[in-house]
């Protein structure tokens, strides 16, 4: 956690500022997917209360929260309980461990009160994120994976049959899916040759830069990013993503017409929302991993994080003022990113038509996963055979 | 003091689940409180700094044995079985006394390696700041264990055929038998 | 005996001890139990039990070779549930349950 209490208090303050962030952003996406939805229908969407109809979240929000409580008959009042919940869980801890800015370096300051100085603190380095572990890609994968258990308890809990079958339809495409997405990363570790997010993100600065056989040429106007060495991967990556968090074209899981509502039919209310939250979350994270893999993560193309700090140095900030401002700036970056794959999220939801069951499978085991394989034995030889690591 | 805290928490919590897992009448509720004593492992590894074998713990155990076997049972939609545990207070007798004498048969043999080995917590404290590097696995599952490596490879070639040829429905996946 | 200086230092000792606690509760599970789902539960957790003393172990000593053969353990142990999943899902086709009574009607 940190040394002293200072440093303990800036992390804690950190993490539920971090997880507050991302249950924040699902009412301004639950708004986004509205307008975005009736805009693609040629509809008008929410637009009455509040100026764009953005206050909408509040009446929804209001309503969810007066909702009547209610459980199934014959429903397991543990596990009905316990599902939403645990929906939360593994979207608010895989977020957490994604860098959303660079860390900020915090030099000896000394504190003073009406001008005297009464003590000087010690350096600091925070991470912006809420806990950095050096196996970045196996922890969000871990736990991500363990998704399905809030689907299987739900489907499970509500003694529903459509929830049951939605929960198992659930289960079983994300087991499926979760191989090709595995697959889909071993390229990028392979390429980065690290496990660490932010020691990715820092590979990827700078212009693009290709080493073959020894002789390096560099691409000046195109940025370092890891979707130029590995675009397959990136587009495997996101389609399992996709069926990852039940989404259409995926989302056999609550497909209406014949499930009801798949492993929520019986939830109203507040637990209903945990759920979209826990939905939400899962495709910040999705876009986050993207971002960060193929897309240079907080850095600006070409533009060093070094550089960005160094800017704001030169506008007469002081060195402290200026790591923060630099990372609060390089963390709008982060946002902007990431936006635009949730817009791609809303933009295919209300695009593409459901797959059926079989396609579904097929498309998992038997296309998307050959596919992954190839990608990960070229992406090796081709890296075996230019010796050399591409990203210097 | 506070590692050996967060020890005793964790083992606590872990010794309670898998208790749960041998009493719940419910199969149901014996995996899910299985799944439990996974997510605890886990954390146990990662105190003991094996940082890549926690994570595997939680995407191979956590994620998708566990979720497989919830799967299963959920697929079978057994309420609440007949009768969870075996007949016969003899045999079960027998049976306790079987499992405390080889609980005090691994105590035993671990205390006495234990004392072979000679840790004392002094030598155990220096070594406290290791941590393994993955690179240094890889290299050694790649250069040592490489016959196993591919002997597993095999293994799980075969029981992937061997588990389909098993659960095929005959006349196709979608026929009811 | 068990003083408060030895709570106070956690060393492999209570590691093991731990191991061999789950590794009995797995093995209880194993003898008790009659749905064979939940037996083949009992054996995950005495694989887990024994992955737990490899690790601690290769702490202790530091030397990953321990650490590897988790690995291994935990390939063999996911193959395992496979087959004994398949297994169930085949038995649980012909006779409706799960419960190893059905082996008392497997005779012919």
């Amino acid at each position: 956690m940190g040394q002293d209490v200072f440093e303990i208090t800036i992390n804690a303050v950190k993490m539920v500022a971090i997880f507050l962030l991302m249950v924040q952003l699902v009412p301004v996406l639950v708004w986004v997917e509205r307008r975005g939805s009736a805009f693609i229908q040629n509809r008008f969407g929410p637009n009455r209360v509040g100026p764009l109809g953005l206050t909408q979240l509040l009446a929804d929000a209001v309503k969810f929260l007066f909702k009547e409580e209610y459980i199934p008959n014959g429903a397991n009042r543990l596990l009905f309980y316990g599902a939403p919940v645990m929906a939360l869980v593994p979207g608010a801890l895989a977020f957490g461990s994604l860098p959303l800015s660079m860390p900020i370096k915090i030099e000896p300051f000394s504190i003073s009160i009406l001008g005297m100085s009464i003590a000087t603190t010690k350096a600091y380095t925070f991470a912006f994120q809420s806990f950095d572990i050096g196996i970045g890609i196996v922890f969000v994968l871990g736990v991500s994976s363990l998704g399905a258990y809030a689907l299987l308890m739900a489907g499970w809990s509500s003694n529903n049959k459509y929830s049951l079958y939605g929960a198992l339809r659930a289960s079983a495409q994300m087991i499926s899916y979760e191989l090709a997405l595995g697959l889909s990363l071993v390229g990028v570790l392979l390429l980065y040759n690290t496990f660490t997010f932010s020691e990715m993100i820092n590979l990827q600065q700078g212009p693009l830069t290709i080493n073959v056989m020894g002789a390096v040429k560099e691409i000046s106007f195109l940025p370092n990013w890891g979707i130029f060495f590995q675009p397959l991967g990136a587009i495997i990556l996101f389609s399992a993503m996709f069926a990852e968090t039940n989404r259409l074209p995926f989302d056999l899981p609550e497909a209406e017409a014949e499930l009801v509502a798949g492993y929520h039919t019986a939830y109203g209310g507040l637990k209903m929302l945990m759920f979209y939250i826990g939905e939400y979350g899962h495709m910040l994270v999705a876009s986050g991993l993207m971002v960060t893999f193929y897309f240079g993560g907080y850095n600006l193309p070409l533009i060093d994080s070094a550089q960005v700090v160094e800017h704001f140095v030169g506008h007469g900030l002081s060195a402290n003022a200026a790591a923060v401002m630099g990372a609060l700036a390089l963390f709008v970056v982060f946002l902007a990113k990431v936006l635009v794959f949730l817009w791609i999220f809303i933009w295919v939801r209300w695009s593409l038509p459901r797959f059926r069951y079989d396609q579904l499978m097929d498309l998992g085991w038997k296309t998307m996963l050959p596919w992954a394989l190839a990608n990960t034995i070229v992406t090796a030889v081709v890296i075996l055979v230019l010796r050399n690591k591409w990203v210097h | 003091m506070e590692n050996s805290l967060l020890f005793y928490v964790l083992s606590t919590l872990i010794v309670l689940f898998s208790f749960g897992m041998l009493v719940a009448a419910n199969p149901v509720f014996s995996a899910l409180f299985l799944a439990l004593t996974m997510v605890g492992l886990a954390g146990l590894f990662f105190h003991l700094e094996a940082y890549f074998i926690a994570g595997v713990q939680l995407i191979v155990y956590a994620g998708a044995v566990m979720v497989l076997f919830v799967m299963v049972l959920m697929l079978f939609d057994l309420k609440k079985e007949i009768a969870p545990f075996s007949r016969g207070t003899l045999a079960g007798f027998v049976k306790l006394v079987c499992a405390g004498a080889l609980f005090g048969l691994i105590i035993g043999a671990a205390k006495h390696s234990t004392e072979m080995m000679m840790i004392t917590p002094e030598q155990a404290a220096s070594q406290s700041g290791y941590a393994v590097e993955m690179k240094a696995l890889a290299t050694l599952l790649f250069t040592k264990y490489l016959l196993a490596f591919e002997v597993l490879g095999v293994l799980l070639l075969l029981i992937a055929v061997g588990v389909v040829a098993v659960s095929r429905a005959k006349g196709g996946t979608h026929v009811r038998s | 005996m068990f003083a408060l200086e030895g709570l106070k230092y956690v060393g492999l000792n209570h590691y093991l001890v731990l191991s061999g606690i789950l590794f009995t509760i797995g093995m209880l599970a194993v003898l008790l139990r009659r749905n064979l789902i939940v037996i083949l539960m009992g054996v995950e957790l005495m694989l887990n039990a024994v992955n737990l003393s490899f690790v601690a172990f290769s702490h202790f000593s530091a030397n990953i070779n321990g650490q590897l053969m988790v690995f291994f353990v935990m390939t063999v142990a996911a193959a395992e549930a496979g087959v004994g999943l398949a297994l169930a899902v085949t038995l649980f086709k012909t006779f409706r349950e799960v419960n190893i009574r059905l082996f008392e009607q497997l005779k012919g």
